[in-house]
């Protein structure tokens, strides 16, 4: 039985960042408006969730305007647990940060799910 | 800073739905799209466009609508229900004894698909259990312990009942007459509770969720003896991890009659439909005054749509030409409804809290780690 | 080429006693054996023998008995 990447973290070992840092390349050819991220154990779950609040990333100037000019994620091999994620920012915003922001937002996204979910699921069970 | 009309927001959320056709299906709020239109990501905005509606709720089966967020979160949310929720399921099977007629590996396979139940807050409790693999000797190992391994025995021997050999004799040919014990169920698997497991399932012993599942048949003098391994795991690794008997959504069909429908062809109308979806109603006095396809209709029935959610958008209406130019069907882009089937190791809304945590903590992971990359 | 001889067996009803020393004349039941369970080929019965003694069923006369299972512990993979 291969263990579940996804949860080895946090289930059988104290949460090692260098465990995590690990699972995480950047492929050559990177700058800091372009680069390629692979990730380790990551399917479709996370790189097209990951994507799409990527691409959501917009600069406030005149207008506002996005941040991100190309993001796309891909399963390099299906019989590899890899995922790959490729961002290209405009000019003046770097890489790094958007797939951290990227991350945040993600985090933060569920945090609402979950207390919404509650919530609604707390009045239909006392609606019952 | 352009704002869209009420009327273009509504027609960037819906998927047209032609007889042969789906068009208008990928994600539009993103600001490349749009430019000059605040789609920036902010939390305060999903907060008040995100919102969830319960249908039904009971212990192993939910529906429940998400609306106002992006196909790839929910579906994010679903892949996590059927392929990395863990669960605890019968993974080696030691046999002792077997003489039936069913192989070995073929009970053994069976025993492994069998839901099994115990108290939440221990099977919370139990650790992943890491087999040694062939290839890896010094790979990491965690040996079988009372908190990662659930030990289940299964020992019946069927024998003629008192009297059997004369009925058979006889000709009575029913088993239950004849045998005991002629059919293993899984509710003869007996939980050997070890080390503190005995206080951590004290509340909820393990156990078949359905006693009643046939595992296989014996007839006298055939004996099944054996000790089973449970232990967790998840849905990618093998199916009988999956805590779902099906998780899955679909979008919330709109059908919008453009043209009054009336009397019989009304009648026809509604029977392209679902039961419910769409109703007949007598065409009112303000509405035959306002609208001048209704007029002179007063008390006739029409058409109206009732209730889209039980609609199938089978798109039976659109292969009926009267219809053709008369409705359009569509769906809402970011109304997701959730059927969460449980197979009775979760309940069906923790599964789905539980979805959406595992997606927190594998954001939270990666995010951790692009921070010691990055150092 | 020489024609296939038969591995020289201990338990079976001398067909090779001179090659084999431990090898007994037909008829002769080993005291010392253990009993061996077999399960009746016809009748269903069960027969327990002993190394030399005439297969065959006590209770119906049958000659075909069939070996038990061991309890010998086997592992399988639930997948």
């Amino acid at each position: 039985m291969s263990e579940p990447a996804s949860l080895h973290g946090t289930e059988i070992l104290e949460i090692d960042p260098a465990v995590d840092r690990d699972r995480i390349r950047v492929l050559p050819g990177a700058t800091e408006t372009a680069a390629s991220f692979q990730f380790d154990g990551e399917d479709h779950t996370l790189g097209n969730a990951l994507r799409y609040v990527i691409l959501k990333k917009c600069v406030y100037t005149l207008l506002p305007s996005p941040q991100v000019e190309f993001c796309g994620y891909s399963i390099p091999h299906p019989s590899e647990a890899r995922m790959n994620i490729r961002i290209q920012t405009y000019d003046g915003v770097n890489v790094y940060d958007v797939l951290e922001k990227g991350l945040d937002d993600l985090v933060d996204m569920c945090d609402v799910v979950v207390e919404k979910f509650i919530t609604a699921r707390d009045e239909f069970k006392a609606s019952q | 800073m352009s704002q869209p009309s009420q009327e273009e927001r509504r027609r960037r959320k819906l998927l047209t739905i032609g007889d042969e056709r789906v068009a208008n299906t990928a994600s539009n709020d993103l600001p490349s799209l749009f430019p000059g239109e605040d789609m920036d990501f902010n939390l305060h905005e999903f907060k008040k466009n995100f919102n969830v509606q319960f249908h039904t709720s009971s212990a192993h089966d939910s529906t429940f609508s998400l609306t106002g967020l992006d196909t790839s979160l929910a579906n994010a949310f679903r892949r996590i229900c059927i392929s990395e929720i863990p669960t605890v399921a019968i993974e080696d099977v030691y046999i002792m004894q077997n003489n039936g007629v069913m192989q070995d590996e073929v009970l053994a396979q069976r025993l492994g698909l069998i839901p099994l139940k115990g108290s939440p807050s221990g099977l919370r409790w139990l650790r992943w259990y890491i087999k040694p693999s062939p290839d890896d000797p010094d790979a990491f190992v965690t040996p079988p312990s009372d908190h990662n391994v659930v030990v289940m025995k299964l020992n019946v021997k069927c024998e003629w009942r008192e009297g059997g050999l004369q009925l058979a004799a006889k000709g009575e040919t029913d088993p239950d007459k004849l045998y005991k014990n002629h059919a293993v169920y899984a509710k003869h698997l007996k939980y050997v509770p070890t080390g503190k497991q005995e206080e951590m399932f004290k509340d909820g012993p393990i156990e078949a969720v359905h006693p009643d599942i046939l595992i296989t048949k014996m007839r006298p003098g055939q004996e099944l003896d054996l000790m089973v391994h449970a232990m967790k795991g998840i849905g990618a690794d093998h199916a009988k991890f999956s805590p779902v008997a099906t998780a899955s959504y679909r979008l919330l069909p709109t059908i919008d009659i453009t043209s009054p429908i009336l009397s019989a062809e009304a009648k026809k109308f509604a029977r392209c439909f679902p039961k419910g979806v769409i109703a007949l109603a007598p065409v009112t006095t303000e509405q035959s005054r306002k609208d001048p396809a209704l007029k002179d209709h007063e008390g006739e029935l029409h058409a109206v749509v009732s209730d889209p959610m039980r609609d199938t958008v089978s798109r039976e209406c659109l292969r009926h030409d009267e219809f053709k130019n008369k409705v359009k069907l569509g769906r809402v882009r970011d109304h997701f409804i959730f059927s969460v089937e449980s197979t009775g190791q979760w309940e069906s809304d923790e599964l789905f809290l539980e979805s959406v945590r595992l997606l927190k903590v594998k954001a939270q992971r990666v995010r951790r780690g692009l921070g010691e990359l990055m150092k | 080429m020489s024609a296939y001889q038969p591995p020289a067996s201990t338990g079976g009803a001398g067909s090779s006693s001179q090659a084999n020393p431990l090898a007994m004349p037909t008829g002769v039941i080993d005291e010392r054996a253990r009993f061996v369970e077999y399960t009746c080929g016809d009748c269903d019965s069960a027969v327990s023998l002993k190394r030399g003694e005439p297969i065959r069923c006590r209770n119906c006369g049958h000659r075909v008995l069939y070996k038990q299972r061991t309890n010998r512990m086997v592992q399988f993979e639930a997948r």
